[in-house]
């Protein structure tokens, strides 16, 4: 099997339904392989279209979709359809099949075994116990177990924590780490924090346009970036002295800076407000966060 | 040697599944059994005990004049068997295969697990595929049990020979056929299964309409052959649209 570049791409897709919505406009985007990519957007922006043309249950109205070097209707998907696992948003679980038997359909389809999966999770004394009958954080774990039964080298996921009590969140964002690592991994999510933990990547929908792709680091150095300060005599003391420095914001005792680059900025605001004759304890530089630059990019 | 058509490993896996989930359905159990066993047994054998034995029909059919179908008909037992005994192998034939669909395909789409397969390395032509063939294997475990009954009594009842129930068996065979095209347009239509109810209904009512044309219209074995013809068209015709018109697409949307 010869290596590829990019583990996925999206190449002008367009997916227009038969109801006339058009669900993906001329989108291109694409993953490198091996990175850790987020796939963000409001509701109704592409993000499960996306996800449903990769898993070949949607096929593009125009333009290509590949997976693992492979176009979703070549004859080739379905070799990489077996090196991709995919955990769905918030499935329903059956009532009449058991954890054992569910993981062991997975592991027929891939042509494996769930014995690795099964014990990867912790599954081992749930495995007799009906799908639906399990709780909300066991269910994600068997979904991801089935997901991971054949130690896929790209992973989807979509929204894998929605639903979910922040205990077991916690628990899923856990074994997330460990199974994200070496794999190159899309994960679809509306949770932020989420995106921002897992993922180094990012790509932006909004209303089936790509509207931002690329680093997130280097989207946060291109937003807005801020100094966090504080004084002892007050946050209008502190605005007053930052005339010309740069728009300001009050946010609660402190105030939020605006500048281009927050650690070289620092030393010279900081000398300005001590020989004002402030008492500075606080001189923060913050980049902004993935919500500012998501919400800067969908309006 | 005859080679069956290969089954791919997707299907094969799903079906299995499907199979087992329809054992452990008291409901899909329930349904897929009794109704089949009244429609095609339960109905016909007492029509023809009735006509066989004490009972105050006994005896010869007063029947309209100059209609084709009913042209040498003079006898109740053989108004049942080239009348009434063809809706009922043709309401079995297609009403079994679209029940088990109902439980099949409906359940699965209204609980949300259809998320969990597609997630799998299957397409959605495997899942319905699958779906499909457990269905008219089911139908086709009942049924044919069922009509051999049928035809036990009908040789030991009636005059009527081996041509009569082996064109009756063809004609259920095409409903059992038919019924693939039906099932497969009720899984990509009927998002609930207050919708597969009408959908259900919605083909019975104009197959019945039909079915009753043919046995006045078309005489002696012939309605059989006709009928046949007529299922397979149906069946042909909600398949083609369910593939072409509708598209797997329309499961998950």
């Amino acid at each position: 099997m010869q290596p590829v570049a990019t583990a996925l791409a999206f190449r002008s897709v367009t997916k227009r339904f038969r109801n006339g919505r058009v669900a993906l406009a001329d989108v291109t985007w694409s993953v490198a392989r091996g990175s850790r990519t987020c796939l963000l957007g409001p509701n109704g922006a592409g993000k499960s279209t996306s996800i449903r043309i990769l898993e070949g249950a949607l096929r593009p109205s125009a333009g290509s979709a590949e997976l693992l070097g492979e176009p979703v209707d070549g004859p080739g998907y379905a070799a990489a359809r077996l090196r991709t696992g995919i955990v769905p948003q918030g499935p329903g679980m059956y009532t009449d099949l058991t954890a054992r038997e569910f993981l062991r359909i997975a592991a027929d389809l891939y042509g494996c075994r769930p014995d690795r999966a099964i014990e990867a999770f912790g599954l081992r004394d749930h495995l007799r116990t009906r799908l639906a009958e399990l709780s909300g954080g066991f269910q994600r774990r068997v979904v991801l177990a089935a997901a991971l039964v054949a130690e896929p080298e790209l992973l989807l996921l979509d929204e894998p924590t929605v639903g979910l009590d922040p205990k077991a969140s916690h628990e899923v964002h856990e074994y997330l780490r460990q199974m994200m690592a070496s794999r190159t991994v899309l994960l679809c999510t509306h949770n932020l924090a989420e995106a921002e933990a897992l993922c180094d990547d990012v790509i932006i929908l909004r209303e089936g346009r790509v509207v931002v792709q690329g680093r997130l680091n280097d989207l946060r150095r291109g937003a807005r970036s801020r100094l966090r300060l504080a004084a002892h005599q007050g946050p209008q003391a502190v605005v007053a002295r930052l005339n010309g420095f740069g728009p300001v914001r009050v946010d609660g005792d402190r105030v939020l800076l605006e500048v281009a680059d927050p650690e070289r900025e620092a030393p010279r605001v900081l000398r300005a407000l001590m020989d004002a004759g402030l008492d500075v304890y606080e001189c923060t530089p913050q980049q902004a966060s993935l919500e500012e630059v998501f919400l800067e990019a969908v309006g | 040697m005859i080679r069956l058509p290969r089954v791919s490993k997707p299907v094969r896996v799903l079906l299995r599944k499907e199979l087992r989930q329809f054992l452990r359905s008291r409901n899909a159990l329930l349904t897929g059994l009794l109704l089949p066993a009244l429609i095609m047994v339960v109905a016909p054998v007492v029509q023809l005990l009735a006509a066989a034995g004490g009972s105050a029909m006994r005896g010869q059919a007063t029947l309209p004049a100059g209609v084709p179908g009913m042209a040498g008909l003079t006898r109740l037992d053989e108004l049942f068997l080239y009348v009434t005994f063809p809706l009922f192998f043709v309401l079995g034939g297609l009403m079994t295969p679209a029940l088990a669909a109902t439980h099949t395909v409906i359940s699965e789409r209204e609980r949300r697990s259809i998320e969990l397969l597609v997630a799998l390395p299957v397409s959605v032509k495997d899942i319905l595929t699958a779906k499909t063939a457990a269905n008219l294997l089911v139908a086709a475990a009942t049924l044919l049990p069922l009509f051999v009954i049928d035809a036990t009594v009908v040789l030991l009842l009636t005059h009527a020979g081996v041509l009569y129930v082996m064109a009756a068996l063809v004609l259920v065979l095409c409903a059992l056929t038919a019924s693939i095209g039906i099932s497969l347009l009720l899984a990509l239509v009927a998002r609930d299964f207050r919708t597969a109810n009408n959908l259900n209904g919605f083909f019975v009512v104009p197959t019945m309409i039909m079915t009753g044309l043919c046995v006045t219209l078309v005489p002696g074995l012939w309605r059989f052959l006709v009928l046949s013809l007529l299922m397979l068209a149906l069946g042909g015709l909600a398949y083609l649209i369910a593939v072409r018109w509708l598209t797997f697409e329309r499961y998950l949307t």
